[in-house]
Protein backbone atom coordinates (compact mmCIF):
# COMPACT_ATOMS: atom_id res chain seq x y z
CA UNK A 1 0.00 0.00 0.00
CA UNK A 2 2.89 2.06 0.60
CA UNK A 3 5.26 2.60 -2.24
CA UNK A 4 9.10 2.13 -0.98
CA UNK A 5 11.07 3.33 -4.46
CA UNK A 6 11.10 6.08 -6.16
CA UNK A 7 8.34 5.68 -7.87
CA UNK A 8 5.23 7.94 -6.35
CA UNK A 9 2.82 6.32 -4.11
CA UNK A 10 -0.43 5.69 -5.34
CA UNK A 11 -2.33 7.80 -2.41
CA UNK A 12 -0.49 10.72 -3.51
CA UNK A 13 -1.80 13.13 -5.76
CA UNK A 14 -2.02 11.86 -9.64
CA UNK A 15 -0.17 14.98 -10.80
CA UNK A 16 3.18 13.02 -9.25
CA UNK A 17 2.61 9.83 -11.74
CA UNK A 18 1.82 11.85 -15.36
CA UNK A 19 5.06 11.58 -17.51
CA UNK A 20 4.59 14.35 -20.00
CA UNK A 21 4.57 17.20 -18.02
CA UNK A 22 3.96 17.38 -14.29
CA UNK A 23 2.18 20.03 -13.02
CA UNK A 24 3.76 20.60 -9.97
CA UNK A 25 7.20 20.23 -11.61
CA UNK A 26 8.40 23.48 -9.66
CA UNK A 27 7.36 21.77 -6.41
CA UNK A 28 9.11 18.55 -7.01
CA UNK A 29 11.45 18.96 -3.69
CA UNK A 30 8.91 19.65 -1.80
CA UNK A 31 6.09 16.73 -2.95
CA UNK A 32 9.54 14.42 -2.74
CA UNK A 33 9.78 15.34 0.41
CA UNK A 34 6.47 14.49 1.23
CA UNK A 35 6.12 11.33 -0.90
CA UNK A 36 9.65 9.48 -0.36
CA UNK A 37 9.85 9.35 3.35
CA UNK A 38 11.39 5.82 4.06
CA UNK A 39 15.14 5.59 3.15
CA UNK A 40 15.66 4.10 0.11
CA UNK A 41 18.92 1.50 0.70
CA UNK A 42 15.77 -0.35 2.27
CA UNK A 43 14.46 -0.84 -0.83
CA UNK A 44 17.62 -1.16 -2.41
CA UNK A 45 19.16 -3.51 -0.08
CA UNK A 46 15.81 -5.65 0.24
CA UNK A 47 15.94 -5.93 -3.83
CA UNK A 48 19.58 -6.83 -3.50
CA UNK A 49 18.86 -9.92 -0.80
CA UNK A 50 16.26 -11.09 -2.82
CA UNK A 51 18.06 -11.06 -5.83
CA UNK A 52 21.49 -12.61 -4.16
CA UNK A 53 19.94 -14.74 -1.19
CA UNK A 54 16.86 -16.31 -2.20
CA UNK A 55 17.08 -19.25 0.40
CA UNK A 56 15.68 -16.80 3.27
CA UNK A 57 14.15 -14.03 1.23
CA UNK A 58 11.21 -14.32 3.91
CA UNK A 59 9.79 -10.40 4.57
CA UNK A 60 11.14 -9.11 8.43
CA UNK A 61 13.00 -11.60 9.77
CA UNK A 62 13.17 -11.01 13.29
CA UNK A 63 14.81 -11.77 16.17
CA UNK A 64 17.13 -14.99 15.46
CA UNK A 65 19.50 -12.25 12.97
CA UNK A 66 22.76 -12.18 14.56
CA UNK A 67 22.48 -8.50 13.49
CA UNK A 68 20.22 -7.43 15.95
CA UNK A 69 22.59 -5.81 18.78
CA UNK A 70 23.81 -2.57 16.51
CA UNK A 71 20.40 -1.62 16.18
CA UNK A 72 20.20 -2.32 19.71
CA UNK A 73 23.23 -0.11 20.65
CA UNK A 74 21.75 2.50 18.18
CA UNK A 75 18.60 2.63 20.18
CA UNK A 76 20.25 3.26 23.58
CA UNK A 77 22.25 5.56 21.95
CA UNK A 78 19.12 7.78 20.64
CA UNK A 79 17.76 7.20 24.28
CA UNK A 80 20.75 8.47 26.07
CA UNK A 81 21.01 11.24 23.28
CA UNK A 82 17.37 12.38 23.98
CA UNK A 83 17.68 12.12 27.47
CA UNK A 84 21.18 14.24 27.90
CA UNK A 85 19.38 16.60 25.52
CA UNK A 86 16.32 16.96 27.57
CA UNK A 87 18.34 17.09 31.02
CA UNK A 88 20.21 19.96 29.20
CA UNK A 89 17.42 21.80 28.63
CA UNK A 90 16.30 21.55 32.36
CA UNK A 91 19.30 21.93 33.45
CA UNK A 92 19.52 25.54 31.27
CA UNK A 93 16.25 26.75 32.24
CA UNK A 94 16.16 25.85 35.58
CA UNK A 95 19.85 28.05 35.91
CA UNK A 96 18.51 30.80 34.32
CA UNK A 97 15.26 30.65 37.23
CA UNK A 98 17.63 30.50 39.79
CA UNK A 99 19.75 34.02 38.50
CA UNK A 100 16.05 35.45 38.36
CA UNK A 101 15.12 34.86 41.56
CA UNK A 102 18.72 35.58 42.87
CA UNK A 103 18.40 38.52 41.46
CA UNK A 104 14.68 39.29 42.85
CA UNK A 105 16.00 38.28 46.31
CA UNK A 106 18.47 40.97 45.75
CA UNK A 107 16.47 43.52 45.12
CA UNK A 108 14.42 42.97 47.96
CA UNK A 109 17.39 42.61 50.38
CA UNK A 110 18.53 45.81 49.24
CA UNK A 111 15.39 47.92 48.80
CA UNK A 112 14.78 47.18 52.47
CA UNK A 113 18.07 48.16 53.48
CA UNK A 114 17.30 51.22 52.03
CA UNK A 115 14.09 51.43 53.66
CA UNK A 116 16.46 51.16 57.28
CA UNK A 117 18.46 53.77 56.14
CA UNK A 118 16.07 56.09 55.23
CA UNK A 119 14.35 55.42 58.44
CA UNK A 120 17.52 56.02 60.53
CA UNK A 121 18.26 59.10 58.20
CA UNK A 122 14.88 61.08 59.71
CA UNK A 123 15.08 59.80 63.42
CA UNK A 124 18.61 61.03 63.04
CA UNK A 125 17.64 64.55 61.54
CA UNK A 126 14.80 64.81 63.81
CA UNK A 127 17.30 64.62 66.62
CA UNK A 128 19.91 67.37 64.68
CA UNK A 129 16.34 69.51 64.42
CA UNK A 130 15.43 69.10 68.15
CA UNK A 131 18.53 69.78 69.59
CA UNK A 132 19.04 72.92 67.12
CA UNK A 133 15.69 74.11 68.28
CA UNK A 134 16.48 74.15 72.08
CA UNK A 135 19.74 76.21 71.09
CA UNK A 136 18.08 78.65 69.21
CA UNK A 137 15.19 79.45 71.64
CA UNK A 138 17.85 80.65 73.88
CA UNK A 139 17.41 84.23 72.99
CA UNK A 140 14.94 86.06 70.74
CA UNK A 141 17.40 86.67 67.88
CA UNK A 142 17.70 82.50 68.20
CA UNK A 143 13.94 82.25 67.87
CA UNK A 144 13.02 84.77 65.25
CA UNK A 145 15.89 82.27 62.84
CA UNK A 146 13.90 79.30 64.62
CA UNK A 147 10.52 80.92 63.07
CA UNK A 148 11.75 81.38 59.83
CA UNK A 149 13.36 77.81 59.83
CA UNK A 150 10.31 76.34 60.32
CA UNK A 151 8.47 78.08 57.59
CA UNK A 152 11.19 77.21 55.22
CA UNK A 153 11.26 74.06 56.55
CA UNK A 154 7.81 73.17 55.85
CA UNK A 155 7.73 74.94 52.68
CA UNK A 156 10.39 72.59 51.34
CA UNK A 157 9.01 69.56 52.47
CA UNK A 158 11.72 68.60 54.51
CA UNK A 159 9.83 67.76 58.20
CA UNK A 160 7.52 65.44 58.15
CA UNK A 161 4.02 67.08 58.71
CA UNK A 162 0.51 66.46 60.11
CA UNK A 163 -2.59 68.26 59.93
CA UNK A 164 -6.71 68.21 58.33
CA UNK A 165 -7.03 67.98 54.86
CA UNK A 166 -8.46 66.43 51.77
CA UNK A 167 -7.77 63.30 50.36
CA UNK A 168 -7.99 62.65 46.98
CA UNK A 169 -8.69 59.39 45.07
CA UNK A 170 -8.00 58.80 41.65
CA UNK A 171 -8.44 55.25 40.03
CA UNK A 172 -8.12 54.07 36.33
CA UNK A 173 -11.00 53.36 34.22
CA UNK A 174 -12.30 49.86 34.87
CA UNK A 175 -11.30 47.28 31.89
CA UNK A 176 -13.56 45.69 30.49
CA UNK A 177 -12.80 42.02 31.49
CA UNK A 178 -14.38 40.38 28.31
CA UNK A 179 -12.08 41.92 26.00
CA UNK A 180 -8.91 40.19 27.18
CA UNK A 181 -6.35 41.64 29.12
CA UNK A 182 -4.19 43.16 26.27
CA UNK A 183 -5.82 46.13 25.01
CA UNK A 184 -3.21 46.96 22.53
CA UNK A 185 -4.80 42.74 20.69
CA UNK A 186 -7.94 45.16 20.03
CA UNK A 187 -6.73 48.07 18.20
CA UNK A 188 -6.50 50.23 21.53
CA UNK A 189 -3.43 51.80 23.00
CA UNK A 190 -2.28 50.74 26.30
CA UNK A 191 -2.77 54.59 28.01
CA UNK A 192 -6.76 54.43 27.13
CA UNK A 193 -8.93 55.28 30.41
CA UNK A 194 -5.42 55.48 32.56
CA UNK A 195 -4.24 58.23 34.77
CA UNK A 196 -1.13 59.84 33.07
CA UNK A 197 1.76 61.44 34.76
CA UNK A 198 0.52 64.85 33.24
CA UNK A 199 -3.24 64.16 34.40
CA UNK A 200 -1.34 64.01 38.07
CA UNK A 201 0.85 67.12 37.68
CA UNK A 202 -2.17 69.19 36.69
CA UNK A 203 -4.08 67.69 39.65
CA UNK A 204 -1.56 68.24 42.27
CA UNK A 205 -0.73 72.08 40.78
CA UNK A 206 -4.91 72.07 41.49
CA UNK A 207 -4.25 71.62 44.90
CA UNK A 208 -1.34 73.65 45.43
CA UNK A 209 -2.88 76.41 44.06
CA UNK A 210 -6.15 75.55 46.12
CA UNK A 211 -4.04 75.99 49.28
CA UNK A 212 -2.59 72.83 49.74
CA UNK A 213 0.61 73.17 52.65
CA UNK A 214 2.00 69.92 51.96
CA UNK A 215 0.55 67.37 49.45
CA UNK A 216 2.07 63.47 49.27
CA UNK A 217 1.08 60.74 46.38
CA UNK A 218 0.60 57.25 47.49
CA UNK A 219 2.37 58.56 50.36
CA UNK A 220 5.23 60.49 48.50
CA UNK A 221 5.53 63.61 49.58
CA UNK A 222 6.08 66.13 46.96
CA UNK A 223 8.79 69.21 47.58
CA UNK A 224 9.45 71.76 45.06
CA UNK A 225 11.95 69.41 43.39
CA UNK A 226 9.85 66.31 43.21
CA UNK A 227 9.16 65.39 39.46
CA UNK A 228 6.02 63.45 38.18
CA UNK A 229 7.00 61.87 35.57
CA UNK A 230 6.20 58.54 33.59
CA UNK A 231 8.91 55.76 32.18
CA UNK A 232 6.62 53.58 29.78
CA UNK A 233 3.63 52.72 31.60
CA UNK A 234 4.38 53.10 35.25
CA UNK A 235 4.24 56.98 36.36
CA UNK A 236 7.11 58.29 38.72
CA UNK A 237 6.55 60.33 41.54
CA UNK A 238 10.31 61.63 42.74
CA UNK A 239 11.69 58.57 40.84
CA UNK A 240 9.47 56.07 42.36
CA UNK A 241 7.27 54.12 40.77
CA UNK A 242 3.84 54.10 41.62
CA UNK A 243 1.07 51.73 40.91
CA UNK A 244 -2.97 53.05 40.89
CA UNK A 245 -4.94 53.64 42.32
CA UNK A 246 -3.61 57.28 43.35
CA UNK A 247 -4.17 58.78 46.83
CA UNK A 248 -3.30 62.48 46.79
CA UNK A 249 -3.21 64.04 50.41
CA UNK A 250 -3.17 67.93 50.76
CA UNK A 251 -3.10 69.52 53.96
CA UNK A 252 -4.46 72.70 54.66
CA UNK A 253 -7.81 74.32 55.21
CA UNK A 254 -10.33 71.28 54.46
CA UNK A 255 -13.54 73.27 53.69
CA UNK A 256 -11.45 75.57 51.42
CA UNK A 257 -9.19 73.09 49.45
CA UNK A 258 -12.19 71.17 48.60
CA UNK A 259 -14.78 73.97 47.59
CA UNK A 260 -11.48 75.85 45.75
CA UNK A 261 -10.12 72.44 43.72
CA UNK A 262 -13.31 71.77 42.65
CA UNK A 263 -14.07 75.22 41.39
CA UNK A 264 -10.57 75.27 39.79
CA UNK A 265 -9.41 74.30 36.46
CA UNK A 266 -7.68 71.21 37.82
CA UNK A 267 -11.22 70.22 39.10
CA UNK A 268 -12.72 70.67 36.46
CA UNK A 269 -9.83 68.94 33.89
CA UNK A 270 -10.37 66.00 36.18
CA UNK A 271 -14.28 66.14 35.56
CA UNK A 272 -13.75 65.96 31.59
CA UNK A 273 -11.40 62.96 32.52
CA UNK A 274 -13.85 60.92 34.31
CA UNK A 275 -16.38 61.64 31.52
CA UNK A 276 -14.82 60.83 28.54
CA UNK A 277 -11.89 58.42 29.75
CA UNK A 278 -13.70 56.56 32.63
CA UNK A 279 -11.42 57.83 35.28
CA UNK A 280 -13.11 57.52 38.83
CA UNK A 281 -12.06 60.16 41.25
CA UNK A 282 -13.22 61.24 44.59
CA UNK A 283 -12.34 63.35 47.19
CA UNK A 284 -12.62 63.56 50.89
CA UNK A 285 -12.03 65.83 53.61
CA UNK A 286 -10.08 64.46 56.16
CA UNK A 287 -9.19 65.17 59.96
CA UNK A 288 -6.08 63.85 60.26
CA UNK A 289 -3.14 63.28 57.62
CA UNK A 290 0.53 63.00 58.58
CA UNK A 291 3.05 63.09 55.83
CA UNK A 292 6.39 61.91 55.93
CA UNK A 293 9.21 64.26 54.85
CA UNK A 294 10.20 64.19 51.13
CA UNK A 295 13.34 62.87 50.42
CA UNK A 296 16.84 63.92 51.93
CA UNK A 297 17.43 67.66 50.65
CA UNK A 298 21.08 68.11 49.02
CA UNK A 299 22.92 70.64 49.34
CA UNK A 300 22.64 72.77 45.73
CA UNK A 301 24.07 75.83 46.54
CA UNK A 302 26.32 77.28 49.56
CA UNK A 303 28.39 80.24 49.89
CA UNK A 304 31.85 80.81 52.29
CA UNK A 305 31.07 83.07 55.18
CA UNK A 306 31.94 86.64 55.12
CA UNK A 307 34.94 87.46 56.67
CA UNK A 308 34.09 89.85 59.87
CA UNK B 1 9.96 -4.87 22.57
CA UNK B 2 13.45 -5.28 22.93
CA UNK B 3 13.83 -1.74 20.88
CA UNK B 4 11.41 -0.19 23.22
CA UNK B 5 13.13 -1.12 26.03
CA UNK B 6 16.75 -0.32 24.70
CA UNK B 7 14.86 3.31 24.33
CA UNK B 8 13.93 3.37 27.43
CA UNK B 9 16.87 2.55 29.27
CA UNK B 10 19.10 5.30 27.00
CA UNK B 11 17.14 7.70 28.12
CA UNK B 12 16.96 6.78 32.10
CA UNK B 13 20.52 6.50 31.69
CA UNK B 14 20.73 9.73 29.98
CA UNK B 15 18.68 11.40 32.38
CA UNK B 16 20.40 9.85 35.34
CA UNK B 17 23.96 10.26 34.70
CA UNK B 18 23.62 13.41 32.56
CA UNK B 19 26.98 13.00 30.66
CA UNK B 20 28.56 16.33 30.26
CA UNK B 21 28.78 17.15 26.40
CA UNK B 22 30.85 19.45 25.30
CA UNK B 23 29.58 23.20 25.40
CA UNK B 24 30.39 23.43 21.27
CA UNK B 25 28.27 20.73 20.78
CA UNK B 26 25.06 21.48 22.72
CA UNK B 27 23.17 23.32 20.09
CA UNK B 28 23.50 20.43 18.27
CA UNK B 29 22.35 17.84 20.74
CA UNK B 30 17.87 18.92 19.84
CA UNK B 31 18.59 18.78 15.92
CA UNK B 32 20.64 15.13 16.51
CA UNK B 33 17.78 13.95 18.57
CA UNK B 34 15.34 14.58 15.67
CA UNK B 35 17.32 13.33 13.07
CA UNK B 36 17.76 10.23 15.54
CA UNK B 37 14.24 10.18 15.54
CA UNK B 38 13.47 10.37 11.72
CA UNK B 39 15.60 7.15 11.49
CA UNK B 40 13.99 5.45 13.81
CA UNK B 41 10.45 5.69 12.58
CA UNK B 42 11.83 5.58 9.24
CA UNK B 43 13.13 1.73 10.08
CA UNK B 44 9.60 0.83 12.24
CA UNK B 45 8.19 1.99 9.04
CA UNK B 46 10.52 -0.96 6.91
CA UNK B 47 10.23 -3.21 9.43
CA UNK B 48 6.41 -3.16 8.79
CA UNK B 49 7.48 -2.97 5.06
CA UNK B 50 9.22 -6.24 5.43
CA UNK B 51 11.90 -4.43 3.90
CA UNK B 52 13.93 -3.67 7.50
CA UNK B 53 17.73 -4.19 7.43
CA UNK B 54 19.47 -3.50 10.27
CA UNK B 55 22.92 -2.10 8.71
CA UNK B 56 20.92 0.07 6.55
CA UNK B 57 19.25 0.96 10.01
CA UNK B 58 22.57 1.80 11.51
CA UNK B 59 24.68 3.96 8.74
CA UNK B 60 21.15 5.86 8.09
CA UNK B 61 20.88 6.52 11.83
CA UNK B 62 24.33 7.97 11.80
CA UNK B 63 24.74 9.39 9.14
CA UNK B 64 21.48 11.33 9.79
CA UNK B 65 22.61 12.46 13.21
CA UNK B 66 25.75 13.67 11.72
CA UNK B 67 24.95 14.67 8.77
CA UNK B 68 22.10 17.09 10.84
CA UNK B 69 24.02 18.25 13.11
CA UNK B 70 26.59 19.18 10.39
CA UNK B 71 24.27 21.53 8.68
CA UNK B 72 23.27 23.41 11.15
CA UNK B 73 26.65 23.87 12.71
CA UNK B 74 27.51 25.02 8.92
CA UNK B 75 24.25 27.68 9.11
CA UNK B 76 25.96 28.58 12.68
CA UNK B 77 29.43 29.41 10.85
CA UNK B 78 27.45 31.30 8.13
CA UNK B 79 25.15 33.23 10.69
CA UNK B 80 21.40 31.16 9.44
CA UNK B 81 21.94 28.25 12.05
CA UNK B 82 18.49 29.20 13.60
CA UNK B 83 17.13 29.35 10.16
CA UNK B 84 18.82 26.16 8.85
CA UNK B 85 17.95 24.63 12.18
CA UNK B 86 13.98 25.27 11.42
CA UNK B 87 14.82 23.94 7.86
CA UNK B 88 15.88 20.57 9.38
CA UNK B 89 13.45 20.20 12.12
CA UNK B 90 10.63 21.19 8.90
CA UNK B 91 12.06 18.57 6.82
CA UNK B 92 12.68 15.85 9.16
CA UNK B 93 9.76 16.70 11.25
CA UNK B 94 7.54 15.74 7.53
CA UNK B 95 9.16 12.58 7.12
CA UNK B 96 8.77 11.17 10.46
CA UNK B 97 5.06 12.61 10.29
CA UNK B 98 4.50 10.66 6.80
CA UNK B 99 6.12 7.55 8.66
CA UNK B 100 4.03 7.52 11.39
CA UNK B 101 1.06 8.01 9.03
CA UNK B 102 2.44 4.55 7.05
CA UNK B 103 3.11 2.73 10.55
CA UNK B 104 -0.18 3.53 11.59
CA UNK B 105 -2.16 2.10 8.05
CA UNK B 106 -0.26 -0.79 8.56
CA UNK B 107 -1.22 -1.15 12.51
CA UNK B 108 -4.89 -0.18 12.17
CA UNK B 109 -5.47 -0.24 8.22
CA UNK B 110 -6.56 2.98 8.75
Amino acid sequence: MTGVSRSPVSDQPSSAEVPPRRLDGSMSLLVDVMTNTLDEAYAARAAQKRGTGGGSSAPAPRGARPGRLPGVLVLVLLGLLTGTAVAHVRDRAQAAEGLRSDLAEEVRGRSAETDRLEAAAAALRSEVAATRDIALEADAAGSRVGERLRALELASATVPVRGPGVVLTIADAEQDPTLGTDVRLRGGSPLDGRVLDRDLQVVVNGLWAAGAEAVTINGVRLSSRAAIRSAGEAVLVDFRPLSPPYRLEAIGRPASLEVDFVDSQAGRFLESLSSFSGITWTLDRSERLTMPAATEPQLRAARPEEPS
Amino acid sequence: MIPALALLVGVVLGLLLQPTVPAALQPYLPIAVVAALDAVFGAVRAQLDGIFDEKVFVVSFVSNVVVAALIVFLGDQLGVGGQLSTGVVVVLGIRIFSNAAAIRRHLFNA
